[in-house]
């Protein structure tokens, strides 16, 4: 039997909804209201705009692949890999790259402009349509008395990474006024880049393709999918390569891998200084190179006596025996070796010591500027936009977590030392939070305390495409038009061989959702003449000014989607030249930490112990989410609809839980309920949850309410040179829910 | 021109299951939404072992292009048929819903799509291949774990895989003759 | 037969129509919310099951048609002069329950009416589907033809078209077998098995429901059981113990090659029907109602009274109801990848049907019930022997 009476709201039905005006929006009913719009009818797409196929890059995830929107009548058919992306993505997408189509036709995507309904709580979700003007006046009355009452540096700014349109949001900061710029490397990589950049003055990018001995740890590459390493990885030259892999959990990477070993967790650093150990005992490292290219390896060989693989062997699980012989195979690979180090949030607080380790491993063998081995990365320049951030007579104070860290990033901050002091208005308040596409919600750990950071605010917009729990909590809510719809600048991607990619709207916005510099140019506009001059530019015209030096690029990247001048890598580009340390050369002892009171070397500190029915939180990646926002994506959701806590089976058994029943997950900041996986696939003294669940939002339609949030979980500790978070420094008990 | 013999060589050993493939095809083909609707997958096997030595294979599949095609034989109606290029098709029209090949293939390979009111199943993308281009899952997969060609042609990469490796096919005791390779 | 006999007056009749009505009820919401949603929103079955309970009433319904037609055919095909007393209404609810059995069956299927015009101009001579349509459809001609004949006095055109269609049941109804005996993809149903076993289940069937109808022919009018029929039911009764016997046999003979040796899949299924997820309509509603006690009741002279061989009948009828869900249901549990299901235990895939299926069995069932107590009340079904 047919279904006679009605028909589902298929893709196809959405199509052509944009036009349709709504009164009043229930956030909660926004699929209703969809499938009462199918219904009456105006279901089909615009017809006779033909086919044409239109070059772009992926804003699912921060590895901008190239692909090709094959569009139909005006709709998106599907997004297809560009094959002239092979140099950086090796003309692919992966799963969330596929699903990127129903970003756009999704019935939970941000249509309207919406504020909070009069009266109503955050968080309730009580949002009311509004019409840009309204919005976008009420966030500049807003910014205005904020200023006004406290000062230009009380509204706080957090961005994030990918949209290629966040420049002009961190304009916005500079041009308001305020110091505070919370972008999203203290939840990711900012110890990586500490610890590398603190001994080659710059965080390399590992040869992947050309390495015959990988060593990873810390980076579960074929699941937290980087192009084109996790490609390489297994597409390379296939079965020459050896990859020795640490994971406390059974990963696909450890399906992968020649050897993996369930390390015991932020013990990593103990490996690393045993093989140097075993390295510089017996006589394995590159001496040549050691005296040409680098400073401080007379200090590293006396440093490292103690940690003797035997040593090691008892704080990481990993036996002696193998220790040594992972570090004479990868000194004898050398310098096609690399350990690989990964870009993920640290896993404790001396996480830059830990990947200065890395650093120094790597160095002492070679594996620099080298072919298959780790290289600085190259980049394509692009013309510079430059601006003049209003002066202004009146005092602002600088960063709130100034010297809260000993490196601090001037325009990315520290996520959790700043939340800290504007907690306490140490040493000024916070009252306003502009928010661009950022999550904190569900990517700073602590989510109670962000809650509260949250409600000490008198002001709160955000800005994204979808209704984040950020956005949930927020007074005013602006729709952008999805990488799909809109002109991003152009982007230099830096690496072993440079691109520059962009993103040029495959269709025109739907709904009311705008461009990003759209919706600045109009908050701008409202602040004051001299910030909206600054921004007098059309996107256009922007996109000819960054290629001034070279019209070819702009060219390129509209007719084949990217721009590149070579397609074979060029080793050694660093030889002979001073690099960016203190001493012009690799800084195995690093003077400058010590001036600062650091460990000129890294020195092991144990984790602390798991507490007796106790379990350490893991976090970690899979290839179908892009942390916390993809997760609803429809096609993404089917793959994975909610989130599981891994427990190992002999741990299940002592607490008498069964696989699949629901649990209580506790830790010192809060509990989470869902289900128990018990598997085989982790240590048992640890546990482990999947990323961008137990969301707040209820326009979330498709994720709300199933699985835990780890952000929920995760204690805020962070690692005090760099101010990166500590993922796993949370012990977490287990009860039957 | 002399008829094609399409087939499609996997080599699991580079499948990080990453499922590209599996929505790569929902959206090519406008596969309904639903866990239960879809052409192609991605198996995870059972985990091999006891912690710490633990190993596990993922294995990605759709319909095999039988030679000896269960599913052809049982459907009343014709719906199912197979081209002259070895592509096993279901022509929507003639599809009276009645489930049969659904329980006649051995792979679990068809499902019924609500939305256009038959029985669904992967097309090797003919429509795709039509204009020159690869099935939408070989093209997206990142590791190149698919290769898709015609064995007619001795030259083809597929016909160079089968010919190099060692291969198996899927429940080969079911007689079915499927055309969907996995390199051991 | 005027409209006033139709109607019932009498309280029992009045409640049992008013039960049937209530039934009926049930099954068109169950039809109303497939019209509204589409199957796959009330439905349970699955793209791992994809046959549900209704196939298996579908099944069950087809089965009581054969079985009733083969019974009530031994009179007036065959000559034996007992048998021709139910020649009548064997025929007629033969006849009913293969329609409400086709009726059931379009539920199932997305497109009943494709179905009609694609079997014609399309058709596929190597699917065991198209020949039961094919073979169904030409037996309820005869059945048509036959009840037609009998009614009339027809008696030459009721013998030949008796045979027909003696000989179109078995056919039709050994292909049904043979519509999951040729799937080699389910261990559990392939092979000759099941197109032979159809045929044995169908006697039991036939015999129970024939003495259920001759039973209840009576206690609803309110009359005495001549001895005619007496005798008819303690004959019923001894070749239903024979039947039963032989059901018992082929079920023993299906359980055990399902076990020994543990062959793959087939063995996996056996155990989920006989210490699984089936387990309990195995051995309560199959062995015990449908089989065992029947076959005690049967059996023993004692107990083989008038009132036994009813009971007998109506236990062996819902056992036999059970015995074909469990039968469609076991053999799809096998996931064909069971790595691909969720939630799956040892591989094994469960079903349990929706409440709009259910309302869509009971609906049938009763619809059935309904149609032949009207039927009963429309038609003269006595005398229809021939002498
Ligand atoms: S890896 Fe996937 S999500 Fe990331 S940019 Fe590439 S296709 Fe998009
Ligand atoms: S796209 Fe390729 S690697 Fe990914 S799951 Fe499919 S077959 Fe495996
Ligand atoms: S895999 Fe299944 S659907 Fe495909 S041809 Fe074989 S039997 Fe038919």
């Amino acid at each position: 039997m047919a279904r006679l009476l009605e028909k589902k709201v298929s893709r196809r039905h959405f199509m052509g909804l944009s036009s349709c005006a709504l009164a009043t929006i229930a956030i909660g009913s926004q699929v209703k209201v969809l499938k009462a719009l199918a219904k009456d009818g105006r279901i089909d797409a615009p017809t006779g705009l033909g086919s044409k196929d239109v070059y772009s890059s992926c804003g699912m995830c921060v590895n901008k692949c190239g692909f090709i929107a094959r569009v139909k009548d005006g709709v998106i058919q599907k997004l297809d890999p560009n094959p002239e992306f092979f140099i950086r993505s090796r003309a692919m997408l992966c799963a969330r790259g596929n699903a990127g189509v129903k970003v756009v036709y999704d019935p939970d995507r941000l249509k309207y402009p919406l504020v909070r309904v009069e009266g109503s709580k955050r968080g309730e979700g009580k949002f009311r349509r509004a019409t840009w003007e309204e919005a976008l006046d009420l966030v500049a009355k807003n910014m205005n008395e904020i200023k006004d009452k406290y000062s230009r540096a009380s509204v706080m700014f957090a961005s994030t990474e990918g949209t290629f349109s966040e420049h002009f949001f961190t304009q916005l900061a500079e041009c308001y006024g305020s110091p505070n710029t919370l972008r999203h490397p203290t939840l990711c990589l900012s110890s990586n880049i500490q610890g590398f950049g603190a001994t080659f003055g710059t965080n390399p990018t590992p040869d992947v393709l050309n390495a015959d001995f990988i060593i990873m740890s810390g980076a579960n590459r074929s699941e937290a999918l980087m192009t084109p390493d996790s490609i390489d990885l297994l597409r390379g030259d296939g079965g020459k390569r050896k990859l020795i892999y640490l994971d406390p959990r059974f990963t696909k990477t450890s399906a992968k891998a020649d050897e993996w070993y369930p390390i015991k967790p932020g013990t990593d650093m103990a490996f690393i200084l045993a093989m140097i150990h075993v390295i510089v005992t017996e006589n394995l490292q590159d001496q040549a190179f050691i005296d040409e290219f680098t400073v401080g390896f007379e200090q590293l060989v006396p440093h490292v006596a103690p940690y003797t693989p035997e040593w090691a062997a008892t704080e990481c699980e990993i036996p002696a025996a193998d220790i040594r012989r992972i570090a004479k195979e990868f000194a004898a690979a050398a310098p096609r070796a690399v350990y690989y180090q990964g870009r993920r949030s640290s896993f404790m607080a001396n996480d830059t010591q830990m990947r200065r380790a890395m650093a120094i491993l790597n160095a002492i063998v070679g594996n620099w500027d080298t072919k298959g081995g780790l290289i600085p990365n190259a980049n394509i320049e692009l013309t510079k936009h430059d601006y003049l951030a209003p002066w202004y007579d009146e005092d602002i104070p600088g960063r709130l977590d100034e010297g809260s860290v000993t490196y601090l990033s001037e325009k990315d901050g520290a996520w959790p030392a700043f939340r800290d002091r504007a907690l306490a208005a140490d040493p000024y308040p916070i009252k306003g939070m502009m928010v661009y596409k950022q999550n904190p919600l569900a990517s700073v750990p602590n989510r109670a305390k962000t809650l509260k950071l949250m409600e000490q605010m008198d002001f709160i917009c955000t800005i994204d495409i979808t209704m984040s729990d950020t956005a949930w909590y927020s007074d005013v809510v602006l729709p952008e038009a999805t990488y799909l719809e809109r002109q991003d600048p152009l982007e230099a991607l830096g690496g072993i061989v440079p691109v520059v990619a962009f993103r040029q709207p495959c269709i025109p916005p739907m709904f009311e959702s705008k461009e990003s510099l759209w919706i600045i140019q109009e908050i701008a506009k409202r602040l004051s003449e001299e910030i909206a001059a600054e921004f007098d530019f059309t996107m256009e015209e922007h996109l000819h000014h960054q290629v001034k030096h070279n019209p070819q690029i702009l060219e390129d990247l509209r007719t084949k989607g990217i721009y590149y001048e070579s397609t074979e890598p060029n080793y050694g580009r660093t030889r002979g030249t001073a690099l960016k340390t203190k001493s012009g050369k690799i800084e195995i002892f690093s003077q400058k930490y010590a001036d600062n009171g650091l460990d000129p070397l890294p020195v092991y500190t144990r984790p602390t112990a798991v507490p007796s029915n106790r379990y350490r939180l893991l976090v970690g990646r899979h290839a179908y989410f892009t942390h916390g926002t993809t997760a609803n994506n429809p096609y993404l959701h089917d793959i994975m609809p909610e989130n599981t806590l891994w427990l190992n089976p002999v741990e299940a058994q002592k607490l008498g839980l069964k696989n699949g029943q629901m649990v209580k997950v506790r830790s010192a900041v809060g509990e989470e309920k869902l289900k128990l996986e018990v598997t085989q696939k982790i240590r048992p003294d640890s546990v482990y949850m999947a990323h961008g669940f137990g969301v707040l939002s209820k326009a979330q339609t498709n994720i709300y309410g199933k699985g835990g949030s780890d952000a929920a979980l995760i204690e805020e500790k962070y690692c005090p040179i760099s101010g990166n978070v500590a993922m796993h420094e949370t012990f977490v008990e287990i009860l039957p829910a | 021109m002399s008829n094609k013999r399409y087939a499609m060589v996997l080599d699991t050993r580079k499948c990080i299951d990453c499922k590209a493939c599996t929505v790569a095809c929902k959206a090519e083909n406008h596969v309904p939404l639903g866990r239960e609707n879809y052409r192609n997958w991605v198996m995870e096997e059972a985990l091999r072992g006891r912690y710490p030595n633990l190993g596990q294979e993922f294995t990605p599949g759709q319909c095999m292009h039988c030679a000896n095609t269960p599913c052809k034989r049982v459907c009343p109606t014709k719906a199912t048929g197979v081209n002259a290029d070895g592509i096993v098709t279901v022509e929507n029209k003639k599809c009276i819903g009645c489930k049969y090949c659904m329980t006649a293939c051995p792979y679990n390979a068809r499902y019924y799509n609500e939305e256009i009111g038959a029985v669904d199943k992967c097309t090797f993308c003919e429509h795709r291949i039509l204009t020159g281009r690869e099935p939408a899952c070989v093209e997206t997969c990142p590791t190149r774990v698919r290769v898709f060609g015609d064995l007619n042609d001795p030259n083809s990469e597929v016909s160079l895989l089968l010919a190099k490796h060692p291969h198996r096919v899927m429940k080969p005791e079911m007689g079915t003759k499927p055309y969907l390779f996995y390199l051991i | 037969m005027s409209f006033a006999t139709v109607i019932p007056k009498r309280p029992g009749e009045m409640l049992w129509f008013g039960l049937l009505c209530l039934g009926m009820m049930a099954g068109a919401v169950g039809v109303v919310q497939v019209l509204i949603h589409g199957h796959d929103h009330v439905y349970n079955v699955s793209r791992e099951i994809p046959w549900g309970i209704l196939i298996s009433t579908y099944v069950f319904f087809v089965v009581s048609s054969t079985g009733l037609c083969l019974v009530s055919s031994l009179g007036d095909v065959w000559g034996f002069e007992k048998f021709a007393i139910i020649g009548r209404r064997g025929h007629l609810l033969a006849l009913l329950t293969l329609v409400t059995g086709f009726g059931t069956m379009a539920m199932e299927l997305n497109h009943p009416i494709r179905m009609g015009l694609y079997a014609i101009i399309s058709p596929n001579f190597t699917s065991a589907i198209w020949w039961m349509g094919a073979l169904y459809g030409f037996y309820m001609v005869c059945l048509i033809v036959e009840f037609t004949s009998l009614m009339r006095g027809w008696t030459r055109l009721a013998f030949w078209s008796g045979l027909a269609g003696f000989f179109a049941a078995i056919t039709a109804h050994s292909n049904l077998g043979a519509v999951f005996g040729l799937l080699e993809a389910r261990h559990f149903w392939y092979g000759s098995y099941m197109p032979i076993y159809f045929i044995v289940s169908a006697l039991a069937s036939g015999a129970a429901l024939t003495v259920l109808i001759v039973y209840f022919n009576h206690k609803a009018r309110g009359i005495e059981m001549p001895p005619v029929y007496q005798e008819f039911m303690y004959t019923m009764g001894k070749l239903q113990a024979l039947f039963l016997g032989i059901l018992l046999f082929f079920v023993v003979w299906k359980i055990i090659p399902g076990l020994y040796g543990q062959p793959p899949e087939k063995y996996e299924t056996t155990m989920a029907w006989i210490t699984g997820p089936l387990a309990f309509n195995f051995w309560f509603f199959e062995l015990g109602l449908g089989i065992l006690i029947p076959l005690i009741i049967v059996a023993n002279r004692r107990t083989r009274t008038v009132f036994g061989v009813m009971i007998a009948g109506l236990l062996s009828t819902i056992g036999i109801f059970f015995m074909r869900y469990d039968l469609v249901i076991a053999g799809q549990m096998v996931s064909m990848r069971p790595e691909a299901v969720e939630g799956a235990s040892h591989g094994l895939i469960h079903y349990f049907p929706s409440f709009t299926e259910i309302g869509i069995v009971i609906g049938a069932l009763c619809l059935c019930l309904f149609l032949y107590s009207l039927a009963e009340r429309v038609f003269d079904l006595e005398g229809g022997h021939r002498h």
